[in-house]
């Protein structure tokens, strides 16, 4: 598992195997319910800048690294409306940003500022929404700094809040660097307390 | 040995002992992970050379029978030329997607002219980890 913030993904080449960059990210497309990637929209590169009518599913991604998008070759693109299909867009993408965090006991932890991803890094796998960066509310303590909130595997949302488990607050890190363990921890204690 | 020290060598005929042209660049196929041509300049005719028609790659100069091994390049050996195919001075990215330097200098084997490492300054690439050279990058496979 590989943790990036979505925001780093956008602009990042899409390049083939034969190494020629034949696109880059343009936005992402989420999938179930915002608790997945699904794949990305794409724009042109160099001289073909601008939107493209091709997308890419997160299946025919080989890897998402911290440079560049990997794909077998040119095949790998789709129609963009393919793209959004497969995924069946629910809420919880790109759209969640500036959007309140607030746990099911009723606290607000602050507002969504960037959404974090899993990458698995074997071909097929997942690539899960984890978490939220979040920028804190006074209920953490430190109002006005960036938090990371590790998420359960579903989420309810609406067009104002996302709620989580409040216990979620006890999981808060600081840089992606201990958040894998945090999302781990955070997701095993809430399968304990079903 | 290395692209570098094998760039601007010259190019000798062994049976008019002539010097037919220098070598200017490599042409590589990533799949056979191998130079395939060399490229040559000031030559009286073409300006390719394929490996398959080199009779040594010595210390000092590389020999061939005569000055008509020299050709103009085949559509599959143009498809591998330019700057877009050259390895030196581009950016090599993981099949994983990571950066991991720019290419210094390629070393080859003299005899068969197979790739053995690409040089980077973050440390040596073997070249059988080399998967494809194109616009963007040098893409290798992981360890």
């Amino acid at each position: 598992m590989r943790l990036m913030r979505a925001s780093e993904i956008i602009k990042r080449p899409v390049v083939t195997m034969r190494g020629d960059d034949i696109a880059q990210v343009k936005d992402i497309v989420y999938a179930a319910h915002g608790g997945a990637v699904g794949g990305f929209t794409l724009a042109g590169r160099g001289m073909f800048a601008g939107p493209m009518k091709l997308g890419l599913s997160w299946h025919a991604v080989v890897a998402l690294g911290a440079d560049a998008v990997m794909i077998s070759d040119e095949s790998a693109l789709e129609a963009t409306s393919v793209v959004f299909d497969a995924a069946v867009t629910g809420r919880g993408g790109g759209d969640v940003i500036g959007s309140q965090v607030l746990t099911d006991s009723g606290v607000d932890l602050g507002l969504v500022i960037d959404v974090i991803i899993a990458a698995s890094e074997t071909v097929g796998g997942q690539c899960d929404v984890v978490g939220y960066e979040i920028e804190a509310s006074e209920a953490l303590g430190t109002k006005g700094t960036k938090l990371l909130i590790p998420l359960p595997d579903t989420i309810a949302a609406s067009a104002e809040h996302l709620m989580v488990p409040a216990s979620a607050r006890d999981f808060v890190s600081h840089d992606l660097a201990g958040f894998g363990a945090a999302v781990t921890a955070f997701r095993a204690q809430l399968d304990g307390a079903v | 040995m290395r692209f570098s020290e094998a760039t601007g060598r010259q190019v000798v005929a062994t049976s008019t002992a002539d010097t037919v042209g220098r070598v200017d660049d490599f042409v590589v196929d990533p799949r056979r992970r191998a130079v395939v041509a060399l490229s040559l300049k000031r030559t009286d005719g073409g300006d390719t050379l394929l490996w398959t028609d080199i009779l040594a790659f010595g210390s000092d100069a590389v020999t061939v029978t005569s000055g008509d091994k020299i050709v103009d390049a085949a559509p599959a050996i143009i498809a591998l030329s330019g700057k877009e195919h050259r390895l030196i001075g581009k950016r090599v990215l993981t099949a994983g997607g990571d950066d991991i330097g720019t290419v210094d200098d390629v070393e080859f084997d003299a005899d068969t002219g197979t790739i053995t490492s690409l040089l980077l300054p973050q440390g040596d690439v073997a070249g059988a980890r080399l998967v494809g050279v194109g616009s963007y990058a040098v893409v290798v496979r992981p360890k």
